[in-house]
């Protein structure tokens, strides 16, 4: 998981190594899903996100589709 | 709260204290526990996913959103520097800690650094993206990688 200054740079990495480029997040978006995926991360009463309270986090955030779905689908 | 809760939490304070991974003893010595019960809880919260150890399998590797190895993506603040686990989790450790501080890290593409105010309010306006090679559903495969 990483940062780029741009898309261009992100299509350069991604072609460099042969790999398809997954969904770019920008980094107003990437605080938003931090602060509700981390925000009580500290808090002992709060348990870490079960696959379908990830699956919320993220549509919440606006990160929707298979790339995003945290539940391995059968093959 | 269960045992294995109380030391998931000491170990995620003692990173937000510290910046640094506690080892069993000292989780042991701050909950006035026995450390093979702690270790016990240890070996739990790893199968759990709740820590990632290193091969020795007692070091913390990783307690998202808190790296216990150096790496090229920090969040500084009051005077500590955390290590975080990748570029997500450079902006969860001030999520988590709710407080401002600096993000340091840079574009894996050109080597240009990022450094990135947050606040309270979060961070100063900024227009690089972040990016996931590997989809969510496969990002346990190989923690360490994703």
């Amino acid at each position: 998981m990483l940062f780029f200054r741009s898309e261009d740079d992100l299509r350069a990495w991604c072609r460099e190594r042969a790999v398809e480029p997954g969904p770019a997040v920008p980094v107003p978006q990437l605080w938003r899903l931090s602060r509700v995926w981390y925000g009580n991360r500290l808090d002992p009463d709060v348990p870490r996100p079960t696959p379908a309270a990830a699956r919320a986090i993220f549509a919440g955030v606006g990160l929707t589709g298979a790339f995003w779905d945290p539940v391995p689908r059968q093959e | 709260m269960t045992f294995e809760i109380r030391v998931r939490t000491a170990i995620l304070e003692a990173f937000a204290r510290t910046g640094v991974a506690p080892s069993p003893a000292a989780v042991a010595e701050w909950l006035g526990s026995d450390v093979t019960a702690v270790r016990a809880a240890w070996d739990r919260l790893r199968e759990g996913r709740a820590i990632v150890t290193g091969e020795d399998g007692v070091s913390i590797r990783m307690a998202n959103p808190f790296s216990g190895v150096p790496t090229e993506h920090t969040f500084e603040s009051a005077g500590v520097r955390y290590y975080a686990n990748c570029a997500w989790d450079a902006l969860g450790i001030p999520a988590a800690l709710g407080r401002g501080g600096t993000v340091r890290s840079h574009c894996a593409n050109s080597g240009e650094p990022l450094r990135l105010e947050v606040t309270g309010a979060g961070p100063d306006p900024c227009g690089w993206l972040f990016h996931s090679l590997v989809p969510a559903a496969r990002w346990w495969d190989d923690i360490v990688f994703t």
